[in-house]
């Protein structure tokens, strides 16, 4: 022990005594994540957004989704939908097949879309009609309670419902409003949107798919890709105004265009066109910045005996990847295309378009009669980069998934047995995780709790507004 | 997205100035004559992929096709038309489109063997106005399938994954 109290000496201190010994007695960095990011235990860890309160006038999946973000994190985020009906979007359900009962108590027979996965965990489910006027005196009412509100209904319907932010910034000038749609403000004001208009719109389709002379078309992501990442968006604009807000007490209202997202995943094609005058093509499954990198069709179902069409047939192709020259020269050596290698040898020259024509042929009449996982096991064995592309199926079974917690069983608490795919797939964080406490809720499954327990309207009255069908 | 047929139609000395709101599901690939909501002009429309190609073009004297869904007129208080106006609006009956009306598929059990709330009828909440608690009771809300299950259970068929 020193002297001088007020001197420390490394010897004194609980915990390794050396730069050298810190490092030796560090568990290893996979050890170490596990430890702190303790998957499956997030909720025992604080809520990031606990404390922020959110209202959501929102339908489908674009801005709800925004909401379920902040859900996800901690939030408490109340929807309003309209009585007996809900949101459209648990109306929507792939093929008209798959849901989950009851939707309302009024309506045994009808029940929850899948469509509503993943835009509405975590949230509170209130019903209520705008057009009486006694609620919107109770909507008022919530605004004084919450820090913020996500819609989005067509520009200036709430502000001719004097719902708007310039309404309701009177009464809480903390408030955020955010009015996320279509086109927003402009030329096109009167259009609305759909994930796939917003693709068309802002030429993210125009550049997605094969080349025509390949036999592509121009093509929209299967999934609604726009609505999920405009609502991320959104989110990280909310989360940047409740800073402002910090800084300066004041509100702020964030109006979101839609079919402006597409143009921010574009890249450098705009920038290229405002440059040189070009306008960009698609190139599909293939790089236009490197070769050889992109996916190929094998020959062989890895599933040949499969019952399901997607494993029997459509299990065929995988992702290959030798940019690099010495990458190059080793895919060309192992696949019997030498002839090419020295063709190509410089990547400036096998980037070219024609170039690649030629190459990827090349590869998959190489692979045509091998199955994918062949070609990935060849490849690999080689020390070049392939990868299956994998179906659902493949990825629930995805041993990285599962341990990453990505993919996950949840026993929803009024739904039973449901797979979790998304509200673990954003970042780990150590401190304060994401959690999903519930995939969704009923139609207005917590009208007494908001109505009673949170504006204290009477019991009595709460039943006479459902009798009338005003909540 | 929605089109609009914005009336300009002089009626009575002032513009209608009517706001006819185009449904895209009617009208997105579409040729033909539509009514304006207030005043009854009856205008010429081709649109193709949502795009306004010809038109509106004003048809005097001819019958429309079909009614707007829905129309307001911003610089008279927002005054409106709701859908089903007689004579003025098409009828929206809130119908699903005829094929989306199959029958869904009912699941009482994932794919791992665990039940799942995916048949009907359910029992109601029997809360106060439509309110759920945040528990599912399956043992005394659906005894049949409690049952069911435990045979899976008991017969080694519920899995983790």
């Amino acid at each position: 022990m020193a002297k001088d109290p007020r001197v420390t000496n490394i010897e004194d201190l609980p915990g390794p005594k050396s730069k050298g010994e810190m490092e030796e007695w560090k568990m290893p960095y996979e050890e170490y994540c596990k430890k702190i990011f303790d998957v499956g235990n997030e909720h025992a860890k604080p809520r990031p957004l606990k404390g922020i309160k959110w209202l959501s006038c929102t339908m489908y999946i674009f801005t709800p989704h925004s909401v379920a973000n902040l859900a996800e994190l901690g939030a408490e985020c109340i929807k309003i939908e309209m009585p007996r009906m809900g949101d459209a979007m648990r109306h929507t359900s792939p093929f008209n097949e798959c849901y989950l009962y009851p939707l309302h108590d009024t309506r045994p027979m009808t029940g929850t879309g899948l469509g509503f996965t993943n835009a509405n965990p975590n949230k509170y489910f209130i019903t209520m009609d705008y057009h009486i006027p006694e609620m919107v005196e109770i909507f008022y009412g919530l605004v004084k309670k919450f820090d913020g509100l996500t819609e989005l209904y067509r520009p200036g319907t709430l502000d001719k419902w004097k719902m708007s932010y310039r309404y309701l910034s009177e009464i809480n000038p903390r408030f955020i409003y955010v009015w996320g749609g279509g086109f927003g403000y402009g030329p096109k004001i009167f259009g609305g949107s759909y994930d796939i208009l917003g693709q068309a719109h802002a030429g993210l389709a125009s550049i997605s798919g094969m080349h025509e002379f390949m036999g592509g078309h121009c093509t929209k992501q299967t999934n609604w890709v726009i609505d999920w990442q405009s609502s991320n968006l959104i989110t990280a604009s909310i989360l940047a105004a409740i800073h402002h807000r910090r800084k300066t007490n004041l509100g702020t209202m964030i109006e979101f265009s839609q079919v402006q997202v597409p143009t921010r995943m574009l890249g450098h094609t705009t920038t290229m066109y405002g440059k040189f005058g070009i306008v960009r093509q698609r190139w599909g499954n293939w790089d236009t910045q490197l070769a050889v990198h992109g996916i190929i069709l094998c020959g062989k179902s890895d599933f040949p005996d499969a019952e399901n069409p997607q494993d029997k047939f459509d299990a065929r192709y995988a992702m290959v990847s030798a940019f690099q020259d010495a990458d190059f020269k080793e895919l060309c050596a192992i696949t019997g295309m030498k002839e090419l290698y020295e063709k190509y040898k410089a990547h400036k020259d096998r980037v070219e378009g024609e170039a690649q024509v030629e190459i990827y042929s090349a590869l998959e009449r190489w692979a045509a009669d091998k199955s994918r996982s062949e070609v990935c096991k060849i490849l690999n064995n080689a020390g070049l980069l392939a990868e299956p592309v994998r179906n659902d199926r493949e990825v629930y079974e995805s041993p990285h998934y599962r341990e990453r917690g990505t993919v996950r069983w949840l026993d929803d608490p009024l739904f039973g047995d449901m797979l979790l795919h998304a509200g673990y797939s954003s970042g780990l964080m150590e401190k304060s995780p994401r959690r999903i406490n519930w995939h969704w809720r009923p139609v207005g499954a917590d009208n007494k709790k908001v109505y009673n327990e949170m504006l204290g309207i009477p019991l009595s009255k709460i039943q006479e507004w459902y009798d009338k069908a005003y909540i | 997205m929605c089109d609009i047929i914005w009336c300009k139609k002089e009626v009575g000395g002032k513009p209608c100035d009517t706001i006819n709101y185009l449904d895209p599901y009617c009208f997105w690939n579409w040729e033909g004559k539509i009514n304006c909501a207030e005043c009854g002009t009856v205008y010429y429309i081709h649109m193709i992929q949502g795009f306004m190609y010809i038109g509106p073009e004003e048809r005097p004297g001819e019958e429309p096709d079909i009614m707007p869904l829905y129309a307001d007129k911003p610089f008279d208080g927002y005054s409106n038309y709701r859908p089903g106006v007689e004579g003025r609006t098409r009828p929206y009956e809130c119908k699903p489109r005829a094929q989306l009306k199959g029958v869904a598929d009912m699941v009482k059990f994932s794919i791992r063997g665990r039940p799942v709330r995916g048949w009907r009828p359910q029992p109601p909440s029997a809360g106060l106005a439509g309110s759920f608690a945040f528990n599912w009771d399956i043992q005394k809300l659906s005894p049949e399938v409690w049952e069911e299950y435990q045979k899976k259970l008991a017969a080694g068929e519920v899995k983790d994954w």
